[in-house]
């Protein structure tokens, strides 16, 4: 089952509801998104206790700070994707240790991974599943590439383990995802 | 000729890896600092969430444990009943962004003033609570825990309110200054999610707008006395009553 946003869902009355303090439209929220934000918070921090903690917080969050948000600045569903997920990047981040090999070294490993890696066009996610306009724009990347984006946004791995994941060194890993960044940004323009 | 301000092109790959999720610990709450008053970076973050937000629809839902809405439920009656006691004159000023603006303005959130009748005070507790202090977040703003001094006694509870997490090579070290004092003191290492009781006989009586606070440490507390570690939670005690 896709994880695809219900159109008929009114995100941003429910936000505004909590704002002016009716708990039973966090209740709503909840019953509607909670399953796909803990299966979102669960990819990343890849334990169903600390994703029930991560979602727990969010719900609190979202609710203390359902005032503040602002519909100029994004949709009330991005909105709900943006706390959880800060959550539990900022509980990973904090946690997993990141592998300390800088450019230079990373520069200096054995080049010929980085060539398998690149012709390895295996795609690790059935990303044709995601909706809106950025299917087109991931299919114009190298599946290795789309990987790379795809592991740091859906898996939350960091630079080095998606470096270990993929078998190529570290730098060669963060210029795929800054370029990719860039080719998503001007495709999406 | 150099220019002052980081040009437009890094401060988008900088929001780009963050909204991404690739960008080191320290960086990442390097950004999240700066947010709040960086209108261009916020801008550049909030263009990113909308375009990689469909990736979300990459991942399975996964189906909650049947007790987590009553968990978030309990949570959010703690806060309103802290909201009620205190301040009955000012409905909804917890939620209010004007609210937290001035406390993050000021450098520290506010403590915020909560009755004995409370939910979260155990029954057995003896005597009127005298002095409370909310610890929150100091980016989020989130009240994770909630300090309680009961009169005539030497010792505050330390209650949990939300859940965090801390790394498997820190602890959680709990502190607290009185506005004379030349430093903080450190009340011990704590364990994340449990009530303590901590004994304050060395100390001066608690006093109001006394500073408490949690930090990160390496597993054995602070090497220096000090807190060394980012603050985790935060907040000043207010005489209740």
């Amino acid at each position: 089952m896709p994880n695809r946003p219900v159109p008929d869902f009114d995100y941003e009355a429910a936000l505004e509801q909590c704002a002016a303090g009716r708990r039973s439209a966090l209740e709503a929220l909840y019953r509607h998104e909670g399953p796909r934000l803990l299966g979102v918070a669960q990819r990343i921090v890849r334990d169903r206790a600390r994703a029930e903690d991560i979602v727990h917080d969010a719900f609190v969050n979202i609710w203390n700070r359902a005032g503040s948000f602002d519909a100029t600045r994004g949709s009330a569903r991005g909105w709900l994707y943006s706390v959880a997920r800060n959550l539990a990047l900022n509980a990973v981040r904090d946690s997993r240790h990141e592998t300390a090999v800088d450019d230079d070294t990373a520069a200096v490993l054995d080049a010929r991974d980085a060539i398998d890696a690149w012709h390895d066009t295996r795609d690790a996610f059935d990303w044709r599943d995601s909706a809106g306009r950025i299917g087109p724009c991931l299919e114009q990347l190298e599946p290795v590439r789309r990987n790379c984006v795809l592991h740091a946004y859906v898996d939350g791995l960091s630079h080095s383990e998606i470096a270990q994941r993929l078998g190529a060194p570290l730098g060669t890993v963060k210029a795929w995802i800054k370029r990719s960044l860039k080719a998503l940004k001007e495709c999406l323009a | 000729m150099s220019a002052p301000t980081v040009p437009p092109e890094n401060l988008d790959e900088l929001a780009g890896e963050y909204v991404l999720g690739t960008l080191s610990g320290a960086r990442r709450q390097e950004v999240n600092a700066r947010l709040p008053h960086d209108a261009a970076l916020r801008a550049a973050v909030d263009r990113w969430e909308a375009r990689l937000l469909p990736l979300t629809s990459l991942t399975e839902p996964v189906e909650p444990s049947p007790g987590l809405w009553l968990r978030i439920a309990k949570t959010l009656d703690r806060q309103h009943a802290a909201r009620q006691a205190g301040q009955p004159a000012r409905p909804g000023w917890w939620d209010s962004l004007f609210f937290w603006r001035g406390a993050a303005a000021s450098g520290l959130a506010a403590a915020l003033v909560l009755a004995g009748t409370l939910a979260l005070r155990p029954a057995q507790t003896p005597g009127p609570v005298q002095y409370m202090v909310v610890l929150v977040a100091p980016q989020s703003q989130t009240p994770g825990w909630v300090v309680q001094a009961s009169a005539g006694q030497r010792e505050v509870q330390l209650v949990p309110i939300a859940a965090m997490q801390v790394p498997a090579d820190r602890a959680l070290e709990f502190w607290t200054k009185a506005d004379g004092w030349a430093g903080p003191v450190s009340l011990g290492l704590i364990k994340p999610g449990e009530p303590v009781r901590i004994a304050l006989d060395k100390l001066p009586p608690l006093e109001a707008n006394q500073l408490f606070e949690l930090t990160l440490e390496p597993p054995n507390g602070s090497p220096t006395g000090k807190p060394t570690g980012p603050i985790q939670f935060i907040g000043r005690a207010v005489k209740v009553m």
